[in-house]
């Protein structure tokens, strides 16, 4: 398959960007790759790709090209929806690139990576390509006009999916897009480049942006009981934001000072994660919990509030982790507490962390991208009802080469045929 | 809208792909360090002809100059090896990979898995301690802060209070004896503090010191241990046992304002460039 991902920038940092590369980087093992960037603002990338994915840009601008002066930069985008959140930075000049792409692209499968290119997605791809569209955030957080504009224009996309099943049902509940098929599919983990945790440290980590909804107030609070029965545990924050001279003043003012840090920023996190022998995540939304998956993969258990969307997807409650009651100080501290005072739970929670979170892998995350677009394709052009079947079945033998997806899309395909 | 058949799937994706020429990047090191103080560097090999070799650059009036042969291990890497055993001076070392007679590429940091420097805790009686943490510089390149301490005074918690700050500690390389107290100094013209330490037994090397806010001055203090009085050496008071190449932003404390009735003085500790530990004494604006 000829996959092409539509990027909002392929050149800087950030969740969606990672998880794209980390998604391309995999599906290139087995299939032609590119990841068309709506801007380049430097050089190179941020994130490595391996040799089989092409990057390229739509509008250059680094100092002193062309497009950086364009004039059509000026007039606002019709087509990139107003009430998208970067519609400031979109334009004339970025609606006729991106439409010139969509209109001529190579490619089997188009996934746009942001709700304003899955419009232009949706809008503007060339009869032939699958249209699928990413959503990283969630319902939720879009503004009543933007969900307007993607009710009345993704019924275009053949599939839209979401980082979590409860996102996927949000859109069923309140969108109503017949025809379009909605998946979750996880953000990808890659395994880490170092060893697990021993478990042996005394230490929690918790880890991102030090910013309100991560509500790092509560974990430092629950940190107090913590700290006041277990003196030899600490607590570390890895993170930057705008939250840190109250999260600082905070430890002060709770003398904590010898037992919570605020590192600043680490990249890459992994070794971080793995100085710890617990993990702690108190927002009040995520849309999906990122970091919970990372410090899993280093066989860290995670203690993490019950919020929507993504750790009660992820924690399997009392088996590799725990989940606690959102935004009560006193649950998050008997969390930390009942797994510093438990080594042996502790222990085997981190065994089972580290061997549930194999899911995430890239490997796995591209299977099931791979068994949906087969699964898209082989229902668009369904018609040939046993032969169809048949070649699906030698398209993803060929493609995978692994039993356990090939079985996948046997299923699928046989679904699809006693269905249309 | 056509679709394209499964046919057309499997013909596409059995297009073959060819990798395009990769530009040389610049040469990361992935570091790992071990309880002893010791660090391993490994480099991607980048080909070339010749030996090659890792060196470490100290930038002060002579140049310090420290070369370590990186051998090819598994997987096309190339690893040199710093036991704690090899003396580097106290300073900042700038990390270069050198082949052969080709200039000197300074190394980018890879993945610093510095978990075991975590919670380090010597043997006390370890007659030197050597401490290297590989950092990342302003400019994004790897290079390592190295210590060197025979005899060595770690601090740990710190406990500020209305009247008196306490400092927990660890003696490394001596034994506190009769007479042992903590010499504070500010400025070497300025006056110098005497403070009481006592003995933690149930910590080998553990000690407790306690500095009374009413004998502070205005000024920048550092202590000095004096495990055996004054005849016996100074030591400094740093923290160096950990993962962290520079304390000041991480072991952050409050200050208090001194006396509490009608305070004239704002004192407050802090860890310096250096990593010592340091108590500034300001006026109350």
């Amino acid at each position: 398959m000829h996959i092409s991902f539509l990027l909002h920038n392929a050149y800087g940092i950030g969740g969606t960007i990672r998880t794209t590369y980390n998604l391309a980087n995999t599906l290139a093992e087995q299939h032609d790759v590119e990841i068309v960037s709506v801007f380049r603002h430097r050089e190179d990338p941020v994130f490595d790709h391996v040799p089989g994915v092409r990057v390229r840009h739509l509008v250059d601008l680094r100092p002193d090209t062309a497009d950086a002066a364009d004039p059509e930069r000026l007039r606002p985008a019709e087509v990139f929806p107003h009430a998208e959140a970067r519609f400031h930075q979109y334009n004339a000049l970025t609606d006729r690139r991106i439409a010139e792409h969509l209109a001529s692209v190579e490619a089997d499968v188009v996934v746009g990576t942001r709700p304003g290119l899955n419009v232009h997605l949706a809008r503007q791809t060339r009869r032939g390509p699958l249209r699928v569209g990413q959503e990283h955030l969630t319902l939720d957080t879009h503004s009543p006009q933007l969900r307007r504009t993607l009710r009345g224009v993704y019924p275009r996309l053949d599939a839209l999916t979401t980082t979590t099943e409860a996102d996927a049902r949000s859109y069923e509940r309140k969108m109503r897009l017949p025809g379009v098929r909605l998946q979750a599919v996880p953000n990808p983990v890659p395994a880490p480049a170092v060893e697990p945790s021993d478990g042996s440290g005394k230490w929690v980590v918790a880890a991102g942006r030090l910013a309100p909804v991560k509500r790092y107030d509560l974990l430092i609070r629950a940190f107090a009981t913590v700290a006041a029965e277990r003196p030899d545990w600490r607590l570390r924050i890895y993170g930057r934001g705008k939250q840190k001279d109250r999260l600082r003043a905070l430890i002060e003012e709770l003398g904590l000072y010898n037992h919570v840090y605020l590192m600043g920023a680490a990249h890459p996190i992994d070794p971080e994660w793995a100085k710890g022998s617990l993990a702690a995540v108190t927002s009040t939304m995520e849309s999906f919990g990122m970091t919970i998956v990372e410090a899993m993969r280093l066989g860290v258990p995670v203690v993490a509030t019950d919020c929507p969307h993504g750790p009660g997807e992820i924690i399997s409650d009392g088996t590799d982790g725990r989940l606690v009651k959102v935004g009560d100080v006193k649950a998050i501290a008997g969390g930390l507490l009942d797994l510093i005072n438990n080594d042996e739970q502790r222990q085997q929670m981190s065994h089972a962390a580290l061997k549930n979170s194999a899911r995430f892998d890239p490997a796995r995350i591209a299977e099931r991208y791979e068994s949906l677009f087969a699964d898209l394709g082989a229902r668009t052009g369904g018609s040939a009802g046993g032969r169809m079947r048949g070649s699906l079945h030698r398209t993803r033998a060929a493609l995978l080469g692994s039993a356990y997806a090939v079985r996948d899309a046997g299923h699928a395909a046989l679904r699809k045929g006693r269905t249309s | 809208m056509t679709q394209p058949t499964a046919d057309q799937l499997l013909e596409t994706s059995q297009r073959t792909f060819q990798p395009k020429e990769d530009a040389i990047p610049a040469p990361r090191a992935d570091c790992i360090a071990d309880s002893a103080g010791g660090l391993t560097f490994d480099v991607l090999d980048g080909g070339g002809s010749g030996r090659a070799h890792l060196v470490l650059v100290r930038r002060t009036a002579e140049e310090d100059v420290v070369r370590l042969p990186l051998t090819p291990v598994a997987q096309g890497r190339l690893r040199a090896v710093l036991p704690s055993g090899v003396e580097l001076a106290e300073g900042r070392w700038e990390t270069h990979i050198r082949v052969g007679d080709a200039e000197p590429r300074r190394l980018t940091p890879g993945i610093n898995d510095l978990r075991a420097l975590v919670d380090r805790s010597p043997d006390p009686g370890a007659a030197r301690i050597a401490v290297r943490i590989p950092y990342t510089t302003k400019h994004g390149n790897l290079s390592v802060r190295s210590w060197l301490r025979a005899p060595h005074a770690e601090a740990g918690d710190l406990t500020l209070g209305q009247d008196r700050l306490t400092v927990r500690g660890r003696l490394y390389g001596a034994a506190l004896a009769q007479g042992a107290h903590m010499e504070l100094s500010a400025g070497r013209e300025g006056p110098v503090l005497r403070a009481e330490v006592t003995a933690e037994p149930s910590v080998p090397g553990g000690f407790s010191c306690t500095v009374e806010h009413g004998t502070l001055t205005e000024g920048a203090w550092r202590f000095r241990l004096r495990p055996a009085g004054e005849e016996g050496p100074r030591v400094r008071l740093s923290r160096l046992l950990d993962d962290v190449a520079d304390k000041h932003d991480v072991f952050h404390y409050p200050g208090t304002d001194y006396p509490p009735s009608a305070p004239s003085l704002h004192v407050r500790p802090a860890y310096t460039a250096s990593n010592d530990l340091t108590l500034t004494v300001t006026p109350v604006p």
